[in-house]
């Protein structure tokens, strides 16, 4: 359960002015849901993100996961990058199994536990490999599995699937509905694709540009498990899809 | 063709211009004809007299001896300073300016100062092999420090990893193959601190063996002792080269430029 209550970001500039980021955003995730968070570059969509990690401080507001106010990262909420944020100097296995480890799991058992995790992730034959020696689409295989390795109860998703190719993006969004529909994690999952928004999401928070502000909140009523090919052929998605465009055609205020 | 087969060989490009040069070397003694210049043969004839010569030879060993232990004082401390540096406004702000400050200065120009206060023998030579090798480690060390990308750092800090494990654990990690270029300016800055210091402070080392033979005017001599130096350079270059790739062999490729100075 993560409960962002009237947040809001300013940075200071270079040129010394200040810059709203985020202005009065209220949302509310209940445990399990999968929420994206949609609105053009710039909006602050990522800095939401990053302050619900811990990564970065609120201006003023407060965001509470599991009741207790966030102060800074923990293993409760596990980020996923767009950049991948690979340990460049370890393997695939190493990198999967540093959070274990730095658990205080046992390395016999954290052993085991990245084998099947990287066996989920179709990674497997690729223990071995370093990041350098792997493509974009396994290296963003890689981070999840790290991620998910120490099993946070959140996920939190920074346009994990935007640096990849149309076909690599299509893949991995399958890949993680399927891991999400066996554990059914709590997801807060950053894009600026409307289809990858509805196609994952069971509500889509909308941002405006600039500052960002809540713009709509649209539930997602598609049944699951959704099949990609399906859902392209359903009405309800296509008006869905039509709906959010439209609202983020007219950001211009 | 045939010759341009034989040029692509490996190390058969390095080996033609030296010979080059030694060619060069040996005519231009020969047309100019001054003391001060001997033949390519004969100072190569008398490398073996530097080389087996059991005095020289601990000369040659004593200033290894000083440059290792400067340079391994020097890693153990402005790698540490470096990296912190670069995570750290605060701490840069602090040592930033001194060491700009201090980074133009010949360190060998130091030597007379540092003789007045520690005199001529191996502690000073080793400070001034220390504080030369210091600086540009400090530099790369902050560099690679400030480039280390933030997601890395969180990514960490998400799984659990204390803060004060960051700085080993990560920091240094990522900041390894700028570290390195770091360490590999290093040497060539040891292996010239430590000539220019001990032709200053004469009491011992490949830089005193290099003006006594200078002063009895036995120019092989001389221009065999550079040779030495030079090769001593080169092959702890190579040796440090291959440390450096096993280290880093993970590291996307990029360009290994190196600045050096004295």
């Amino acid at each position: 359960m993560i409960e962002i209550e009237r947040l809001s970001k300013t940075f200071r500039t270079e040129t010394g002015a200040d810059h709203a980021a985020l202005l009065d955003i209220s949302l509310s995730v209940p445990q399990g849901q999968f929420v994206s968070i949609l609105g053009p570059s710039g909006c602050g969509k990522s800095t939401l993100l990053y302050i619900v990690g811990g990564f970065v401080r609120a201006s003023s507001g407060q965001v509470r996961v599991a009741g207790r106010e966030v102060t800074g990262p923990g293993p409760d909420r596990g980020p996923v990058f767009q950049e991948f944020a690979l340990f460049p100097w370890k393997s695939v296995t190493g990198n999967v199994i540093y959070g274990l480890l730095e658990q205080g799991v046992p390395r016999g058992e954290a052993e085991r536990r990245v084998a099947k995790l990287l066996e989920a992730v179709h990674l497997k034959g690729y223990e071995n490999f370093y990041p350098k020696e792997l493509s974009g689409g396994m290296k963003q295989r890689v981070a999840i599995a790290r991620t998910l390795a120490y099993d946070p109860a959140i996920l939190l998703m920074d346009e994990p699937f935007g640096a990849l190719d149309a076909h690599t993006r299509t893949l991995l969004q399958n890949e993680l509905l399927s891991i999400w529909e066996r554990d059914r994690k709590t997801v807060l999952f950053v894009t600026h694709s409307v289809e990858e928004a509805i196609f994952l999401s069971d509500r889509v928070f909308v941002m405006t540009a600039s500052p960002g502000r809540q713009k709509a909140v649209i539930d997602i009523e598609l049944p699951r498990p959704r099949v990609r090919s399906e859902l392209l052929l359903d009405r309800r998605y296509q008006e869905t899809v039509v709906e959010i465009e439209r609202l983020m055609e007219n950001r211009v205020e | 063709m045939r010759l341009r087969g034989l040029l692509s060989l490996p190390g058969v490009p390095p080996l033609v211009s030296l010979l080059a040069l030694l060619a060069l070397w040996q005519l231009a003694a020969a047309v100019l004809g001054i003391e001060g210049l001997p033949s390519a043969s004969s100072v190569l004839a008398s490398l073996p007299g530097v080389l087996f010569d059991l005095e020289s030879l601990a000369e040659i060993g004593a200033s290894l001896e000083r440059m290792a232990l400067g340079f391994a004082i020097a890693v153990a401390t402005a790698i540490p300073l470096g990296l912190v540096m670069g995570r750290s406004r605060a701490v840069a702000g602090f040592f930033g300016p001194l060491l700009t400050l201090i980074y133009p200065v010949p360190k060998a120009a130091l030597m007379p100062i540092i003789m007045l206060w520690f005199g001529v023998g191996d502690f000073s030579k080793v400070l001034v092999i220390f504080l030369g090798v210091s600086l540009p480690l400090v530099y790369h060390s902050q560099a690679g420090a400030r480039a280390v990308d933030e997601k890395l750092v969180w990514s960490a800090m998400a799984m659990g990893m204390p803060a004060r494990r960051r700085v080993f654990s990560i920091i240094l990690p990522s900041a390894l193959p700028e570290v390195m270029l770091g360490c590999r300016v290093g040497i060539a800055m040891a292996l010239i601190v430590m000539v220019s210091s001990e032709m200053i402070a004469r009491q011992s080392g490949v830089g005193n063996l290099l003006f006594n033979s200078l002063d009895m005017a036995q120019y092989r001599t001389v221009y065999a002792t550079i040779l030495v130096i030079g090769a001593i350079g080169f092959a702890l270059d190579a040796l440090f080269e291959r440390v450096r790739r096993r280290l880093t062999f993970w590291a996307e490729a990029r360009e290994d430029a190196v600045a050096g100075g004295g």
